[in-house]
């Protein structure tokens, strides 16, 4: 390990410093203990976003210690710069700034964070997706849904929109028409936020949808764990097309659909190799349970 | 929007906003379209929106083995999905349509943004009607659920989550207090594993359990279940859960659901000793119980367990109604008064039992039910109230106790003789 100049460590422990300075300052808001807050967003060696992810990860929006942090925000002045920033023209600055929103859940942000998913730089599209999701609410459910329909199929996009996505956004957009990539990326969201309720136009997604949205429907409702969707996904082990076939007979393992194990074993003479492993793993499955 | 904004206006809390925050809320809400048949929430979920029903019909089931209750049928006006979204509860219930239906959808973001911070009591209201539904659903369902109506027995679990706390002899003389009563038509389900010491406690000698008759073929079963019961003389009936400690395996939450469905046919009060440990069946029998007695000793570690073992219960579903705490004074000076009691298990003692010194312990040796024998001891009283506190909150009208059974501090005939 190369050593470091004198100046160097002691710019790195002085930035230590007013990290823990911030984090002091903001638990001490959280806490109810102050009300106050001065808080310098350009403070080199600091992301304020991180500290605040960090003192308000896993609590809900409603609760108090985040509540106070948002009055105190507020009321400082500071979220009107965190917005003000997030039209910056660094990107850097822009994607702490999102950050910090997110953490805050900044409903009136989502305008100005949305606008940042057309970034090129891939931090701040990051960390916009990542902000929204943590927002939550229809707008920015629906700001991603734009988003994906703009870059298509896009892994951050999709998990943020699974987060974000309040109930039933995911089932009612997947009924309406849509673009070719975003009826995929509902139902991916839809899997992953494992809600029974999105069991239904899933299943009729496998029925009447494109290949892809008939293989990605099937994963889909194997992660929900739907009893309800046996049928339909055994059905789905005769598609025409090979990639349904095995996506069918992962569900189906997921499931652990004993009523299919017949059916299952009719792909061991199936011409497509991966086909025939999946099905395998899926009775192997069926069989250890 | 205006259309919108006649339903919230319709609608039981909101329809006392100010209308500017009303035409704020109307702005923000989500019109969606359902279906008749499709599923809105579904029980046991997490949610975080709040649903107005603008046109059409909900019914609103809660899945509770062995069925399925319809709570509520919902339709324009009404809403639903509000524990979920003010309180982070899971669903506690789930929604279909009935007919095809167009809902407004009020996410947690939107109420939020709308009514926090602005000295405005709705979201307080909302949360308190959150609370009540809670209530009177989980009342509703457990009533339907079991025929309360239908003057079908109420099953009683006494629960205690430290052993020693005086659980079973607090079940023992609860059925004698409930046998004065209703004499003969009183059951204790011994489910307190692996050694089960009702009978032994109330002089009676076991023969056959629960756990004997579980391979035992369905039109035979209810025969045979009834015939392992043990009459007190005094008018109390055990059956024993297992007789011996590798028995309690055979004894199945299915089992049990089978066992309670045919006792509830022919008894007024089953009254289930729970034991200390937290199996599949004792969940079961959580699901089947009408009423939960969590019983506890003024000591640290039995108060702390007793603190955890109601949150687990409330966690369950069980109405704060439906639950009970009594105190059980094991000793002449406790070390933690009921006070501390209290306030550890945030909530109060239902019922105290004064300390009764040896009488318990000499009962045990005797093969007596004190409730029976000496209706003067304190645990005698302390039962006494326990069953007068589940009579009133279970509307069975009460009887004057048998006088036979009350004869001064003497015991009555056949008592303690039997086995």
């Amino acid at each position: 390990m190369p050593s470091r100049s004198p100046v160097a460590v002691i710019h790195q422990a002085q930035a230590g410093i007013r990290r823990s300075a911030l984090r002091r300052q903001l638990q001490a808001v959280a806490a109810g203990k102050s009300t106050s807050l001065s808080i310098d967003l350009d403070q080199s060696g600091v992301d304020v976003g991180e500290i605040i992810e960090e003192i308000t990860s896993r609590l809900p929006m409603e609760s108090m210690p985040v509540q106070r942090l948002v009055f105190a925000f507020k009321s400082s002045g500071t979220a009107d710069r965190v917005v003000e920033r997030l039209g910056a023209k660094s990107p850097q600055q822009r994607a702490n700034s999102a950050r910090v929103a997110g953490a805050l859940r900044l409903t009136e942000a989502v305008t100005w964070v949305a606008a940042l998913l057309e970034s090129r730089d891939r931090a701040v599209s990051d960390a916009a997706a990542r902000a929204l999701g943590k927002i939550g609410g229809a707008r920015s459910a629906t700001a991603l849904v734009l988003a994906i329909q703009r870059r298509g199929l896009n892994r951050r996009l999709v998990a943020e929109l699974a987060r974000a996505a309040p109930d039933l956004f995911v089932e009612v957009a997947l009924a309406e028409p849509q673009r070719p990539a975003v009826r995929p990326a509902l139902a991916i969201a839809a899997g992953l936020r494992r809600r029974q309720t999105a069991v239904g136009p899933l299943m009729r997604l496998m029925e009447r949808g494109s290949r892809r949205e008939r293989v990605i429907s099937c994963r889909a409702l194997g992660w929900i764990g739907s009893g309800t969707a046996v049928p339909v996904i055994t059905r789905a082990l005769a598609d025409r097309d090979w990639k349904v076939r095995m996506s069918a007979a992962k569900a189906l393992g997921a499931l652990h659909a004993h009523s299919a194990k017949n059916d299952l074993k009719y792909l061991h003479i199936d011409r497509n190799a991966r086909v025939r492993k999946a099905a395998e793993q899926a009775l192997y499955r069926l069989r250890t349970r | 929007m205006v259309s919108r904004l006649a339903v919230l206006e319709s609608a039981p809390v909101f329809f006392s906003l100010p209308e500017a925050l009303l035409r704020a809320l109307a702005r923000r809400l989500r019109r969606i379209k359902v279906s008749a048949g499709d599923m809105v929430v579904f029980q046991g979920e997490p949610g975080d929106t709040i649903f107005v029903i603008e046109r059409g019909r909900c019914r609103m089931v809660i899945e509770k083995p062995p069925g399925i209750v319809t709570v509520a049928l919902l339709s324009e006006g009404d809403f639903f999905g509000e524990g979920a979204a003010l309180m982070n509860r899971p669903q506690q219930a789930s929604v279909y349509a009935q007919t095809d239906c167009y809902l407004l959808a009020i996410d947690r973001q939107v109420l939020h943004t709308t009514l926090a911070g602005r000295d405005n009591p709705a979201l307080d209201e909302l949360r308190q009607v959150a609370d009540q539904r809670f209530r009177t659903f989980a009342d509703t369902s457990v009533q339907a659920t079991w025929g309360l109506l239908l003057q079908e027995a109420t099953v009683v679990g006494v629960y205690s989550p430290k052993g020693g706390s005086g659980g079973t002899c607090i079940s023992l003389n609860l059925v004698g207090a409930f046998a004065r009563r209703y004499p003969g038509e009183v059951l204790l389900l011994d489910l307190d594993f692996p050694y089960s010491h009702s009978a032994l406690l109330a002089g009676l000698v076991p023969t056959s359990c629960l756990a004997r008759v579980s391979s035992v073929p369905q039109e035979s079963f209810e025969e045979v279940l009834l015939s392992a019961v043990l009459y007190h003389p005094g008018g109390p009936m055990i059956l024993p859960g297992a007789l011996r400690p590798e028995e309690a395996d055979e004894v199945t939450p299915e089992l049990i659901t089978k066992a309670i469905s045919v006792l509830r046919k022919s008894f007024t009060y089953v009254v289930v000793d729970l034991g200390v440990t937290i199996t599949d069946s004792t969940l079961a029998l959580f699901d089947l119980t009408q009423h939960v007695v969590v019983v506890t000793a003024p000591e640290l570690s039995a108060v702390k367990s007793a603190a955890d073992a109601i949150d687990i219960l409330v966690q369950l579903g069980t109405p704060h109604d439906r639950l009970s705490v009594v105190l059980n004074n094991r000793s002449f000076k406790p070390a933690v008064t009921k006070t501390a009691v209290e306030r550890t298990l945030k909530r109060e003692v239902d019922i105290e039992i004064a300390f009764d010194g040896s009488r318990p312990e000499q009962a045990a040796v005797d093969g007596a039910i004190l409730s029976l024998t000496n209706p003067r001891s304190e645990m005698a009283k302390g039962c006494e109230a326990i069953a007068a506190l589940l009579d009133s909150k279970h509307g069975r009208p009460r009887h004057k106790p048998a006088e036979a059974h009350v004869e001064s501090e003497g015991v009555p005939a056949g008592v303690g003789e039997a086995g």
